[in-house]
């Protein structure tokens, strides 16, 4: 069996405690209109075209469960030695389910902290199956309101909601918001999202203060970017965004850390 | 100590430190001029007299002054910062180069008519006279073919002393000069002149009893000077003058008493050197652990922290009044006039405790807030080593000027060991100028810093049968030429039997240098305060050091690797390149039809620094020649008294790999004509794209055990990528994984971000006080030229 990932990221810091590998998947059943890995969306090969040599590269590539943990193995020491491990991210990890099982049972096999960082939208057993295996989830909520999250992502968040009440209960659970300009980083909406992730008793929330680390990617692509002239927003002008939300009861903060 | 406080500089200390960073670097012409009258009084004497009493002469001649701002006294020119001149060890290119030292692109100085005339007036009797002129004439042809086509450089070794030590600076505390005073007489009146050897020795000793004396009314002149201002200061620094009268009466002759007396004696000692030598890196020791007693002891005595604080800033602010002007040549290997004056702490005690202590913290602190390119700090890593102080060094090494470096204990300890060294005299190593390392006290000169070989320029020669591909020069036996190659082993072979020629010219010209050195430049101070020399009778170069291992430098040890992974992968595995089509693209720097083809395969072949053992095999391959080579080897010091007497090998490189990639044609591993080459063992510019922990892994496959003399990496981090704690906390786990795991040698980091070093490009004035990180040193980034300048900012920024 084989898996189509995007980029394997040695000494990856801000997906989860310690020193990291990433593992990045190909394919997503979200579309979000700021996404920052915008190859991460097909599940098929594509190539970046450098807008200034023309050089063309091909973006995507299949690996065996060998061939990733040939890799992860390389930098097992830093793990050990700073708490760290593996993180499944994507695209949609969930998209690859049987693969990404089978992945965790040879990181286990080698005693390695798993964490999958997922946005969570499939039927909750698919769900259950794989977060049942890992240490750390990290979920992400895009939007509270179901018709503002069509509108950003193009799919529903009722499952995702679903998934996220139950995984609140039952794992180690980390919810990350991604705050847009002029798609949910008003104050109200910070109202709206403490509400919600207070009433599912999520025991921990990020603030992803929205960046432009992807516009280049988009350019390689031949792809229009929505948030193409968009400023980045700092840490700091989330902070009154993160004290209302921390108002409600919720251990929030700012950034990935 | 929990946490680390940088404090502000003392109104004073700010002002001279502000001075300092607007002193205009000078030549000074002082020394030349009383040395060549010592010279030519003492024609007759033996060398060592006669280098005595050139020191005697500039000792007791040169101007001195105190600055107004200073507790601590002592010029090594007529102003701070200006470069003396060393006539005895090289004259053509100062005479050469006089008119043109205020126009170089980098390591300006500013030079005075009279300062020339003075030089000029002086010049011919130097003519023929000089280490230069005698080593150069002595070295056999087949070397002298090698150094002219400056494949193998030793320039700096014959135009300039030695140093690259640590002298006993714990014993010159403890005892005072007086104490090696009596041991020398006590040595000289035992002598039986009847005996040739006894013969020779009494010359030695004499030499250093005319040098103490000098020392000591060198710092009586500081004493009466100190006097004489403090009659017309105010009543507060008149105070301050009188005590320092008082300390230079007794110091250094006598031993110390309290922390300003111990730090003034250092000075007068580590000034002197370099007034004796214009050798580089002459380094501190373990700072914190033989200065300790003097703080505790004024500490008790009632001197306050602050008082403290303001003594070690005012050294290491003494520290950045030193200077050294090497020829425009020479400055290219050594960039932006470093002097490389490590200072080390931290480490293990010799009964294997941790050695930091409440002088380490200071030292880091005042280091930190002093923030300039001197003194260079190193701290000793090792395992136990506290969280809190990890934390503290990581805390300095935010701000961003290159400091501290680590140097690994788990490693170099155990390496010097296999190298003959005593167990407790390896738990007392220090760092030496950059990366390597010595014992201080006890080891001779240049644990590294002889020759630098060029080893992609090597595998060139070796591909096109030993011809030099520059100037069509045979330089050494060929096996062929690349197009006859057919496997890859072949050119494995041509790799290894080149270089190991080029290894042996090597040596030949670093032992024919030490010949000459030996002959004509001893240094009596410095040879005093090295242990046996005394009991011994003889001279540093004589072979007067406990321990004398020497390693060279090498440029492109990653370029190597990259290159032999790209033949192996396009020529020889995959069959896309046809030899032909390579080697009619690396001469014509890929300018022929399908050049951008074939530079574009090399480049995408595996390159070092991403953990792929494909490549990182083959450097390790490579290297081994060297390894294999070098230990065949012997200094001029063998069997005369030393322990050891042998090469180590060490992966230093300064600054040389701009100069030298300059020289270097288009490599296999898609480098173009005249591009940098990498540094030490650190991989290629911006080919280690997998981040840290995979340059850490690639760096650790080295045979680091047996590279004693020092496995050079520089990383470069973005500052904005150390701003949370929690980055702060992943550096520290990933430094001592490769530490403790790896078992790393070094690292050094700078952290000042691409677009500040960009705009200091643009307006220098704006970044005076803008240090970067070379190799193995801190300075200035505006002494820098262009080039260099621009190396360090394409090197790879690992993202946190």
């Amino acid at each position: 069996m084989n898996a189509f990932l995007f980029n394997i990221q040695k000494f990856s810091v801000h997906d989860g405690p310690g020193i990291r590998t990433s593992i990045f998947f190909k394919g997503c059943n979200l579309r979000c209109r700021w996404c920052a890995n915008p190859e991460s969306q097909c599940a098929e090969p594509q190539t970046f075209t450098n807008t200034k040599t023309g050089e063309v590269s091909p973006v995507g590539k299949a690996y065996s469960i060998a061939d990733i943990m040939h890799e992860v193995l390389k930098d097992k020491a830093f793990y050990e030695h700073s708490g760290g491990g593996v993180t499944l991210t994507g695209g949609e990890v969930f998209l690859q389910l049987d693969f990404a099982l089978e992945l965790c049972a040879a990181l286990q096999k080698e005693k390695i902290h798993i964490a999958i960082e997922t946005a969570g939208a499939v039927p909750l057993p698919r769900f259950q199956s794989l977060v049942g295996q890992v240490d750390l989830i990290y979920m992400d909520l895009k939007h509270y309101n179901d018709q503002k999250h069509k509108d950003g992502t193009g799919i529903s968040n009722d499952q995702i909601l679903q998934n996220m009440a139950w995984a609140a209960r039952h794992t180690n659970l980390i919810v990350r918001i991604p705050v847009i300009p002029g798609f949910n980083d008003r104050l109200e909406d910070a109202k709206a999202f403490g509400t919600l992730l207070a009433q599912m008793d999520v025991p921990q929330v990020q603030l992803l203060p929205f960046h432009q680390m992807g516009d280049q990617k988009y350019n390689y692509l031949g792809w229009d970017y929505a948030y193409a002239n968009q400023k980045a927003l700092t840490k700091e002008a989330l902070e009154p965004f993160r004290e209302i939300i921390a108002n409600k009861g919720v251990n929030v903060k700012n950034g990935a850390n | 100590m929990e946490q680390i406080r940088i404090k502000k500089l003392t109104d004073r200390m700010n002002q001279f430190r502000e001075t300092l960073l607007d002193t205009r670097q000078n030549v000074c012409s002082e020394r030349a001029l009383w040395t060549t009258k010592a010279y030519k009084e003492h024609e007759m004497d033996q060398i060592v007299l006669k280098r005595a009493y050139m020191l005697k002469e500039v000792l007791a001649h040169m101007s001195i002054y105190i600055e107004d701002e200073t507790l601590l006294v002592g010029n090594q020119a007529s102003s701070n910062r200006a470069a003396p001149i060393f006539p005895e060890y090289a004259m053509d290119w100062v005479i050469r180069e006089l008119d043109d030292f205020d126009k170089r692109n980098g390591d300006r100085f500013y030079i005075t008519e009279e300062t020339k005339e003075n030089l000029r007036e002086i010049y011919p009797y130097w003519k023929g006279r000089t280490l230069q002129d005698k080593a150069y004439a002595a070295y056999p042809e087949s070397a002298k073919l090698i150094y002219d086509l400056g494949i193998i450089r030793n320039e700096g070794n014959i135009t300039s002393g030695d140093a690259h030590l640590a002298v006993d600076y714990e014993g010159l505390l403890k005892y005072g000069l007086n104490h090696y005073r009596h041991r020398t007489e006590e040595k000289l009146s035992s002598l039986d002149l009847t005996v040739f050897d006894d013969m020779k020795r009494s010359y030695f000793y004499q030499a250093i009893l005319i040098v103490l004396d000098s020392v000591e009314q060198f710092a009586g002149r500081y004493a009466q000077l100190a006097e004489e201002k403090a009659a017309s200061a105010t009543p507060a620094r008149a105070a301050e003058l009188k005590e320092i009268a008082r300390i230079c009466r007794k110091v250094p002759m006598e031993p110390a008493a309290s922390f300003q007396e111990a730090l003034q004696s250092l000075w007068f000692v580590h000034l002197i050197l370099q007034i004796e030598s214009n050798g580089h890196s002459l380094s501190f020791g373990r700072f914190d652990q033989y200065c300790l007693p003097y703080y505790e002891m004024s500490r008790q005595d009632g001197m306050t922290c602050e008082a403290a604080e303001e003594l070690l800033v005012n050294l290491w602010l003494k520290t950045m009044t030193i200077n050294k002007v090497r020829s425009s040549g020479h400055s290219k290997f050594a960039a932006g006039s470093p002097m490389y004056q490590n200072v080390t702490i931290g480490g293990q005690t010799t009964d294997k405790k941790d050695a930091v202590n409440e002088l380490s913290w200071l030292v880091l602190e005042t280091v930190a807030a002093t923030h300039l390119p001197q003194p260079n700090l190193s701290v000793r890593y090792f395992s136990r080593m506290s969280q809190p102080f990890m934390d503290a060094c990581i805390t300095v090494i935010k701000q961003g000027f290159g400091m501290p470096a680590f140097n690994n204990d788990e490693i170099i300890i155990p390496a010097l060991m296999a190298q003959g060294v005593h167990e407790e005299d390896a738990y007392n190593y220090s760092a030496i100028g950059c990366v390597e390392v010595g014992v201080p006290g006890k080891w001779g000169y240049r644990c590294t810093g002889m020759s630098y070989l060029n080893f992609p320029k090597t595998l060139m020669t070796a591909l096109n049968d030993g011809v030099d591909l520059n100037t069509g020069e045979k330089i050494c036996t060929g096996t062929g030429h690349f197009l006859q190659m057919e496997s890859f082993e072949d050119v494995l072979h041509a790799w290894d039997q080149a270089a190991r020629q080029l290894i042996k010219q090597g040596v030949i010209l670093d032992n024919c240098a030490d010949m000459v050195v030996e002959q004509e430049v001893p240094d009596i101070l410095c040879s005093t305060l090295v242990a046996d020399c005394i009991q011994r009778g003889k001279h540093l170069k004589e072979g007067g050091a406990v321990y004398d291992m020497i390693s060279q430098l090498q440029v492109g040890v990653a370029n190597l690797g990259d290159s032999l992974a790209a033949l192996k992968k396009n020529v020889y595995e995959n069959q896309v390149i046809s030899r032909k089509d390579l080697w009619d693209a690396l001469v014509s720097d890929f300018q022929t039809p399908d050049g951008a083809r074939i530079q574009k395969l090399l480049l995408d072949a595996p390159k070092y620094g991403n953990d792929d053992d494909y490549v990182d095999e083959l450097v390790v391959k490579g290297y081994d020649t060297y390894l294999d080579e070098i230990k065949k080897y012997k200094n001029t010091r063998y069997k005369r008294g030393v322990i050891g007497g042998q090469y180590f090998p060490g992966t230093s490189s300064v600054a040389a790999n701009i100069a030298q990639g300059a020289s270097t044609p288009a490599t296999p591993d898609g480098r173009r004509s005249g591009e940098p080459l990498a540094e030490g063992c650190s991989p290629q510019h911006a080919v280690d794209v997998n981040g840290p922990t995979s340059v850490f892994k690639s760096v650790s496959k080295l045979k680091t055990k047996e590279i004693a003399g020092g496995v050079l990496l520089n990383q470069k981090v973005s500052p904005s990528m150390l701003v949370e704690k929690e980055d702060c906390l992943k550096l520290s786990a990933l430094l001592r994984t490769f530490f403790d795991v790896l078992k790393g040698y070094h690292v050094q980091y700078n952290v000042v971000s691409k677009e500040t070093m960009l705009d200091a490009q643009v307006h220098p004035e704006k970044h005076k006080d803008l240090i970067v990180r070379v190799a193995g040193y801190s300075t200035f980034f505006n002494l820098l030229s262009t080039a260099t300048q621009n190396d360090i900012i394409e090197r790879t920024e690992q993202n946190f």
